[in-house]
């Protein structure tokens, strides 16, 4: 009965004019079924969630894999039908007004996703132009003013296979404004670009922000997050785990200090060393490269540095080491893990 | 780079029907610099139908030299093309979509799905009305077919019908490539049963009376037969009369249109449900 009411009361929720993006309670399983139709297993991928996005907000939506973040992004950006719960986009029912809510967004797809390879720039952007219904003669001026915005005008009548990934992606972004759309949806839109791409990318963004679009951007790099969003939604398990600004967020972690230090020959077996001392809350560390980086969470802070560097084994060395306050990834890692 | 704030506002077009056919045009557009992307678009249009012409006159020409009966099998050879085109391009042209990691951009567009695979669909049939006159110019210029046509006017019209109707099928088709991942194996496999059931090579009247009713349900059987009236003097098909011919030809082709469409939205509905359309 409660849950009936529960229901009854969801449907009755009328979209808040002032938001771009309101969820409500959003909850989208898969089921799984056998050869024979019956069902084998139901995932839930989100679990009830709630969020909103004001108009001209820059919104981020973070998570670890599996998280839920590409379910969310698909239901709001009409790709896909939730479960239970409501999604409105502009004020729009992501289910009943679907192509309304298509023409006033824009979507960004991360990777090498969503190009037509074998064509140009220009050919892919008269496409999408076209698909998106713009006046044919605003597109003739507003396609060669985005692929100059996009830096991409001297080499827009190239085929885009013979583009870097840094450019197709800046192509991504001028694919998703071709329509001007008021909202722009950019799911992980600088996954796999070198430092300069993504920095590039990240301008985009801001630019974009002060252009007055609101914004709900997907990634996997915290600083990204920390460094664009006014408000961070962390999502975990289907779940939204926190929702608040980066710097209130980083509060939850206000208790730790970071150790973090730049090695050379370090292998697997120190960072165990390390996790098993006293007070370390948490050890992340990238050992790829040649120089690897070491990030230690504890309340001790530099009380702590003369056990981290007793435990060093004597064929590696320490090549510099940092307190640092705690960043974003490291009260999202706290959030995510808990 | 250049500055957002200095673009142009994206005004829209207005009016359904403009805006429909935006999409229909962008889509032709596509698909076609597409088409001509690939270098393998030479061997459908060009080495196929020069091979469907060298088998049909190896089989019957040395037999029929000079009369007309070449004429039909230059026609045959020709739909040959046109169907075997339309039914690999139109099945395929927005499952390529998947593979090519776009499908997700197509289904976020704002207009029925449908209407991006019709227009896709009206390019892989032309493709198939290039190969056809492909077959036409081998047949006339190499085989010296003498292209006698009975009533110019009337062969044109039942051309044009057969192109669409061989449309409308290829949109139908489409949905079954969407429905199912395994979907091309299925249209793939009606390349050679259509050939045989609508009478492209042989006449359908020699088909045993169980497969008759297969050919009848399928426009192009009654496009070929519309065509070979108005252009052989003498022939006489299924029904003896073109306009029959033509009236079954559109029943068939409204027909396969309204059961794509409705499929296709059906196919939209199950993807959003399920989620899993972009998957390859």
């Amino acid at each position: 009965m409660e849950t009936q009411e529960a229901l009854w009361k969801v449907s009755q929720q009328t979209p808040d004019p002032q938001l771009a993006v309101e969820v409500i309670a959003l909850t989208r399983e898969y089921t799984t079924r056998s050869f024979f139709g019956t069902v084998s297993r139901v995932t839930r991928a989100l679990d009830g969630i709630d969020l909103s996005v004001k108009t001209g907000e820059l919104f981020g939506l973070i998570g670890p894999n599996g998280a839920g973040k590409t379910t969310t992004v698909k239901i709001l950006t009409t790709l896909l039908t939730q479960t239970s719960g409501e999604a409105y986009i502009l004020g729009l029912d992501v289910r009943k007004d679907l192509y309304e809510i298509r023409r006033r967004i824009g979507i960004v797809f991360g990777g090498e996703r969503g190009l037509y390879n074998r064509v140009s720039a220009i050919d892919n952007l008269r496409y999408f132009s076209d698909l998106y219904g713009v006046d044919p003669v605003v597109a003739r001026d507003r396609i060669p003013q985005l692929l100059k915005a996009v830096g991409l005008a001297d080499r827009a009548d190239e085929r885009v296979e013979k583009y870097s990934r840094g450019m197709k992606q800046r192509l991504h972004i001028a694919k998703a404004l071709v329509h001007d759309p008021e909202l722009l949806v950019l799911d992980e839109p600088t996954i796999g670009l070198d430092p300069g791409g993504a920095r590039d990318i990240r301008n985009m963004i801001r630019e974009m922000q002060k252009q007055g679009k609101t914004i709900l951007l997907t990634t996997h790099y915290m600083f990204e997050a920390e460094e664009l969003c006014q408000r961070v939604a962390v999502i975990s398990k289907g779940k939204i785990v926190a929702l608040d600004t980066p710097s209130a967020l980083k509060k939850l972690v206000r208790d730790i200090s970071v150790i973090e230090l730049r090695t050379y020959g370090v292998t697997g077996d120190y960072v165990e060393a390390i996790k098993r001392l006293p007070n370390v809350v948490r050890v992340i560390a990238d050992l790829d490269s040649e120089v690897q980086t070491i990030r230690i969470q504890s309340p001790l802070g530099a009380d702590l540095l003369s056990q981290v560097t007793s435990a060093l084994p004597s064929d590696a060395k320490i090549i510099d080491r940092t307190i640092k306050e705690p960043t974003l990834e490291d009260a999202y890692l706290r959030l995510v893990e808990e | 780079m250049g500055e957002l704030s200095e673009l142009t506002p994206g005004k829209k077009t207005e009016g359904y029907l403009a805006r429909r056919g935006q999409v229909l045009k962008a889509c032709i557009v596509l698909t076609a610099k597409l088409f001509f992307a690939d270098p393998q678009w030479i061997i459908p249009s060009i080495i196929a139908p020069f091979i469907f012409t060298l088998v049909a006159f190896f089989l019957f020409g040395g037999e029929a030299s000079g009369s007309s009966f070449l004429l039909y099998l230059v026609l045959g050879s020709g739909l040959m093309g046109m169907w075997g085109t339309t039914i690999y391009g139109s099945s395929n042209s927005i499952g390529f979509d998947r593979w090519n990691g776009t499908m997700e951009s197509t289904l976020a567009a704002p207009v029925p799905l449908s209407w991006i695979a019709l227009g896709r669909v009206l390019f892989n049939t032309f493709e198939g009305v290039i190969n056809a006159l492909f077959i036409l110019v081998i047949g006339l210029a190499w085989f010296q077919v003498g292209f006698g046509v009975v009533n110019p006017g009337l062969f044109f019209l039942a051309s044009v019908s057969t192109f669409l109707s061989l449309s409308a099928f290829g949109l139908l088709m489409c949905t079954v490539i969407l429905l199912s991942r395994k979907g091309g194996f299925i249209t793939n496999s009606m390349e050679i049963p259509v050939y045989i059931a609508t009478g492209t090579m042989f006449p359908v009247s020699i088909l045993p009376m169980v497969a008759l009713p297969f050919s009848f349900l399928l426009a192009p059987t009654w496009g070929i037969e519309a065509i070979r009236l108005s252009a052989l003097p003498g022939y006489t098909g299924l029904t003896t009369s073109y306009w029959t011919d033509l009236a079954l030809l559109a029943v068939e082709t409204l027909a396969y249109l309204a059961m794509a469409f409705v499929l296709f939205k059906r196919v939209e509905s199950y993807a959003k449900r399920n989620g899993t359309l972009d998957e390859y």
